[in-house]
């Protein structure tokens, strides 16, 4: 006879109480996390096996059908393709940018708060509110082409939002102008963090502004980006807010920034195709998970050494 | 699992449990029972003005001639008015009375039974001032599911000052007369407007030429088969594609919405920066409120879409969708008596005065006075037959299709065959 192995919660001393106070005091917690993010994700899983036109009880059941029809719909494959591209850009542009403006502010600079404040309001406006400004700015007839016209520059006017070589262009501008300042105040905030010492360290040994800048500042600074990596690509993947205030439910296909959350609702909700919408949000769900997870794993585990991965 | 472990997941299961059913609660519907007090729900899509006061007095007024019957409205905007009803019917909670758009969503209804056969207490008063041709819109395998309210047929709103300014005297009747127009009209700056953002303004004029193009039995025969590979569906978009590459819109209509502002297409018209818009019967409303004094535009004008040469359809057919009501299936008796009320003579008089919009009931029309509306009403009367718009007789499936695919065509991305081959596919996804 073997007496049973002690449970680890005995090992560590947790008794009944504390196990009671614990389900008690996250209980709640845990109960809107399950009614409002796995059951709904759940539920769209279900839904997606279905042909349902969204009246009564789905009773149509198709299997894979919709998925396949998903991945042959060459308008679900561009709208992955744009969202690769808005991915891609959104790093390349708006990473360097973020990184000058934030070495910038990082001095004693003349007017600093104001520079600031000008970088970082764009990111406080709701998506709805700078949608439609910058759409009725950039339409044909709109302020854009309007000022172009009056300082003698009317041969650049150009239809930027409609014009398919053009829109993507302006979608990445918008998104440039709306999301920077979150990227510059997290790149001040992991500035803020690397110790004056080091700089001060490096003046002495005779290295240059950018010799210290290159060899302190941005690899102590890499941690931050990484996770500001993050945050934009999970963001981008996501993109649907301003691409349908600005090109509607329709005209995004057309102009070339539709994204996987607009091919959702366009095929989903608009063509009362229930059924077929929740399979493409499992499809979107599946994609950002894995994405997200890879990252986890290649690029932030030096970062979260200890935190996620067990300390080995 | 620990037995402790164990206890204490069940102590949270239990608490989810809890909370959960506190959350599950609906107001009893009295099943079809009458004869006592009974009180049902309407839900219009009128939040104010003179709409909303319509449905108010016409509430008042029932209840005065059936003390017995109240009526609670509830006035929804209109474009949350859908997924609001969707939910309320899916959960069964769902109003006794509601706006029915028709079509492709209403079957959906009838499949899921959510709706109450109302074949047998549609009286004879009501179909013979109604008529059968308007009445068949709220049908579905034979059986009466909603009765319609107003009629909104199809067709170009013009302004006519601008028509005189560029020297056209009389309206454009055939096509070849509209391209003649639409050049002097582009000559003065005011083309067509049209609302592509919205993209279903876009897809009307391809409903347009296929009406001109498809015999009313084609057009039936899709409505089944949902294939679209007769020759006629190819020469409307090639009729579409040779009307487009005149360029006869407002510069940029592809970002421009339908009915939103001054800059929307139906704005343009209002303020008089473009001549005309293909529109259903309800933008002269759309119209007047989006004029500088928000008063309806003076010089609106009517004509039907012109006759195209080449085609199997009638180049008198008309194109229109109607409004109706439904009662859901849980209603009690009383809900058909009332459908029946707001179709007699004085109520439909009263909401084409609230709502600018022609009435069902043919001896209400008789009280219609504006120049436009005439213009419809003729319109309408004359026709040999009426299609209702084919994204309502397609279903949204279809229609969504439609419209990402013109879209596409008018600005030069996509051809004709995209046209086809992306309606023949919308059956693959629902």
């Amino acid at each position: 006879m073997q007496a049973p192995p002690p449970s680890r919660a005995r090992r560590r001393g947790i008794g009944w109480a504390q196990r009671l106070e614990i389900a008690a005091l996250s209980g709640p917690a845990i109960l809107v996390f399950l009614s409002f993010v796995i059951f709904p994700v759940l539920m769209a899983a279900y839904y997606g096996f279905y042909r349902w036109k969204g009246f009564g009880v789905p009773t149509n059941f198709v299997g894979l059908d919709n998925y396949k029809t998903i991945l042959q719909d060459s308008a679900f494959l561009a709208a992955l393709w744009h969202n690769g591209l808005i991915v891609v850009l959104s790093l390349v542009i708006q990473g360097p940018i973020a990184i000058g403006l934030a070495l910038l502010l990082n001095q004693r600079v003349r007017g600093q708060s104001i520079i600031r404040v000008l970088i970082f309001v764009p990111f406080v406006i709701a998506e709805v509110i700078a949608g439609t400004g910058w759409s009725l700015m950039l339409q044909a007839n709109g302020a854009v082409n309007g000022i172009l016209r009056s300082i003698g520059l009317g041969g650049l006017a150009e239809d930027w939002l409609a014009n398919p070589k053009l829109a993507l262009w302006s979608l990445m501008a918008i998104l440039t102008w709306k999301y920077i300042g979150f990227a510059v105040i997290l790149f001040l905030a992991g500035m803020q963090n690397i110790p004056e010492e080091l700089s001060e360290a490096a003046a002495v040994d005779g290295a240059s502004y950018w010799q210290t800048q290159r060899r302190i500042t941005l690899p102590l600074l890499a941690p931050t980006i990484r996770i500001w990596a993050f945050l934009s690509i999970i963001g981008a993947l996501q993109l649907f807010d301003l691409v349908y205030i600005i090109w509607g439910q329709y005209v995004a296909s057309t102009a070339g920034t539709s994204t996987m959350a607009t091919y959702m609702v366009t095929e989903g909700r608009n063509a009362g195709n229930y059924g077929y919408g929740n399979a493409v949000a499992v499809v979107l769900f599946v994609i950002s998970l894995i994405i997200a997870l890879l990252y986890q794993r290649f690029v932030l585990r030096r970062d979260t050494d200890g935190a996620l991965t067990g300390g080995r | 699992m620990a037995p402790k472990k164990a206890l204490a997941m069940a102590a949270v299961v239990a608490l989810t449990a809890a909370s959960l059913a506190a959350c599950g609660s609906g107001d009893d519907n009295d099943n079809g029972s009458s004869g006592g007090n009974v009180t049902m729900q309407l839900w219009i899509n009128a939040t104010t003005g003179p709409g909303k006061a319509y449905w108010d007095k016409a509430a008042v007024d029932y209840h005065t001639a059936h003390p017995n019957v109240t009526i609670k409205i509830q006035a929804i905007q209109n474009e949350d008015l859908d997924g609001k009803l969707q939910t309320a019917l899916n959960s069964g909670s769902a109003p006794d009375i509601f706006l029915q758009r028709g079509g492709g969503k209403m079957a959906a209804m009838v499949e899921a039974g959510q709706l109450k056969d109302i074949s047998n207490d549609i009286t004879d008063n009501t179909e013979q001032a109604v008529g059968e041709a308007a009445l068949k819109t709220g049908v579905v395998d034979g059986k009466a599911y909603a009765v319609p309210i107003s009629i909104l047929p199809g067709g170009l709103w013009y302004s006519k000052d601008l028509f005189q300014k560029a020297g056209i005297a009389t309206p454009p009747t055939t096509l070849d007369e509209l391209n003649t127009a639409v050049t002097k009209l582009k000559a003065n700056g005011t083309p067509i407007a049209l609302g592509g953002k919205d993209a279903w303004p876009a897809a009307h004029w391809f409903y347009f030429f296929a009406l001109r193009a498809c015999s009313p039995d084609t057009l039936d025969a899709a409505a089944k088969s949902k294939t679209f590979n007769d020759a006629c569906w190819t020469k409307a978009g090639e009729d579409l594609k040779a009307f487009a590459d005149t360029k006869p819109f407002n510069e940029g209509f592809l970002t421009t919405s339908a009915q939103q502002g001054a800059g929307s297409s139906a704005g343009l018209v209002a303020n008089h920066k473009a001549s005309m818009e293909l529109m259903g019967a309800w933008d002269p409303g759309v119209i007047a409120s989006l004029t500088k004094d928000t008063k309806p535009l003076p010089d609106l004008g009517y004509f039907p879409f012109p006759a195209v040469p080449g085609g199997q359809g009638d180049p008198a057919a008309i194109m229109g969708g109607a409004d109706g009501y439904s009662c859901s299936k849980d209603a009690p008796k009383e809900c058909a008596d009332f459908l029946n009320f707001i179709l007699t003579k004085d109520q439909q008089e009263a909401y084409y005065k609230a709502f600018n919009a022609l009435p069902v009931n043919k001896e209400a029309q008789g009280a219609v006075t504006e120049d436009f509306l005439k213009a419809v009403l003729d319109a309408y009367n004359k026709a040999p037959y009426v299609s209702q718009w084919l994204d309502t007789v397609y279903g949204q499936s279809v229609g969504n299709a439609l419209n990402v695919s013109v879209v596409n065509l008018l600005a030069g991305k996509g051809d004709v065959a995209g046209i086809i081959k992306a309606v023949n596919d919308a059956a693959k996804k629902g």
